[in-house]
């Protein structure tokens, strides 16, 4: 089993890193998500309404971005939390904040991505439809 | 001492959760069937007249835009007004007039649960396996287990039809005109300032009912909360050493365990009063006291959206706030959670 991290100030980073390290994280998974937008419109436009299908691609990715953010911010506030209970507990599962707060930022990009994505590609259809 | 910049980091954190919450209302009033110019035109208005009104709405703009709009009017508490529940009235106003009623409920009902069930919760932790603990253990265990609408009829039942010492419904007696007395909102506190103490009679004994329905279920969860807390903190060597030391087994609980102990207890009390706000619904409905909580289904059953969004979105924000003064009260207990 591993134990949580140690988040001691002397280990970690330069600043310069860490937000290299971050903007990747989010970037990659908001690139993956305008990719996806932009196919799934293309797609749903060819096969059904342009207008429903930029709207609710908006709307799920609307959906992942919000999701992404509020477990972002749960796993700010009440992950070392968790992760001491475990350890408590003895229960440890793996889980630990740093990780957690690493998928929710991919979520987050994925979800922005999809967002701007269909704004780009819906404004386009839109504006030919 | 709370450090002012573990206040402000968590304060931080509220953008983030409430821009969450906010996204995720928009979608999912998004994704969900049914069109709002068509609800508030009626079914049977002319196209032209649907098309106004969608133009009124903003509905007409791209997705994108009405996201934007909708985030920035979020940020400044604004969402229109109220479709169909109550037309023409903003829903600021609609939720100025029902929120007190369900805070106040949430208050008296956490307040029985917290009076009670820390007191229990010692008495069944320091007097282990006696039968005070097992009568405490299968009290917790009841109101864990029975429903508000169950046990709200029933309670109805004996108190008001078989004694009729008390009220079946309502905040008040319908005698008295509350609206000319208000301030606050919360009726027992209005008529206290207002000094009518026939009104404050007649508010308590309307409370009595409710708040006891929501706070035996509140109690429960914190007294077994409180007990396993306490279980594990009056085991450990500094209680020992404690009373080794020739201290009261009563002072070494009180002084030495209970703070301790109540810091798990803090969290379950957090979490129950944003549970209280929400499970308020069921009591509300069984009493006909027609707080946010029987709005917020009512206006999911209509369609009243600009409800729906402002009405889940008070509810994130008065969720994050408790869990805010939860995170301080914690500080102030242990001070190396700020750390």
């Amino acid at each position: 089993m591993t134990a949580a991290p140690d988040h001691s100030a002397d280990e970690r980073p330069p600043l310069s890193e860490q937000l290299g390290v971050r903007l990747r994280l989010v970037g990659t998974a908001l690139v993956a998500g305008v990719v996806v937008a932009t196919v799934s419109v293309v797609a749903a436009t060819v096969l059904s309404d342009p207008t429903a299908s930029v709207e609710t691609a908006f709307a799920l990715g609307s959906l992942l971005f919000g999701f992404g953010l509020l477990g972002w911010s749960g796993a700010v506030a009440l992950g070392r939390g968790i992760e001491s209970m475990q350890e408590t507990l003895d229960t440890q599962t793996g889980w630990t904040e740093p990780d957690a707060r690493r998928a929710m930022a991919r979520i987050i990009g994925f979800g922005l991505g999809v967002m701007l994505g269909t704004m780009f590609v819906g404004s386009v259809v839109l504006g030919l439809a | 001492m709370i450090s002012s910049r573990f206040v402000l980091k968590r304060l931080l954190l509220l953008v983030p959760v409430l821009v969450g919450v906010a996204s995720l209302v928009f979608s999912i009033l998004h994704l969900s069937p049914g069109d709002p110019a068509l609800t508030i035109a009626g079914e049977r208005a002319s196209e032209e007249f649907v098309k106004q009104v969608e133009e009124s709405l903003g509905l007409n703009d791209p997705i994108w835009v009405q996201y934007g709009r909708f985030i920035a009017d979020a940020a400044q508490f604004q969402f229109g007004e109220s479709f169909i529940i109550q037309r023409n009235t903003t829903v600021r106003e609609v939720l100025v007039n029902k929120l007190p009623v369900t805070l106040e409920l949430a208050i008296y009902g956490q307040l029985i649960g917290v009076f009670l069930g820390i007191p229990l919760g010692i008495l069944s932790a320091v007097k282990q396996d006696s039968i005070t603990d097992h009568l405490t253990r299968i009290g917790a265990l009841a109101g864990i287990s029975v429903p508000i609408f169950w046990s709200g009829p029933l309670l109805i039942l004996l108190f008001a039809q078989v004694l009729g010492v008390l009220p079946t419904s309502g905040r008040i007696s319908v005698l008295y005109n509350v609206e000319a007395i208000r301030v606050t909102g919360l009726v027992t506190v209005d008529t206290l300032i207002a000094g009518e103490w026939d009104m404050f009679v007649s508010a308590v004994r309307h409370m009595i009912l409710p708040a006891s329905v929501i706070g035996v279920y509140s109690m429960a969860l914190i007294s077994r909360m409180m007990r396993s807390s306490m279980l594990e903190v009056i085991r450990q060597d500094y209680i020992r050493t404690a009373r080794a030391k020739g201290q009261g087994a009563k002072i070494t609980v009180l002084k030495h365990g209970f703070r301790n102990a109540m810091i798990p207890v803090i969290t379950v009390i957090g979490i129950q009063f944003g549970g209280l706000l929400g499970g308020a619904v069921l009591t509300e409905t069984v009493f006909a006291i027609g707080g946010i909580g029987t709005l917020l289904v009512e206006a999911i059953k209509v369609g009243d959206y600009p409800i729906v969004q402002g009405t889940v979105l008070t509810f994130a924000f008065l969720f994050t706030l408790v869990n805010l003064g939860v995170d301080i009260t914690y500080s102030i207990l242990d001070p190396r959670i700020e750390q």
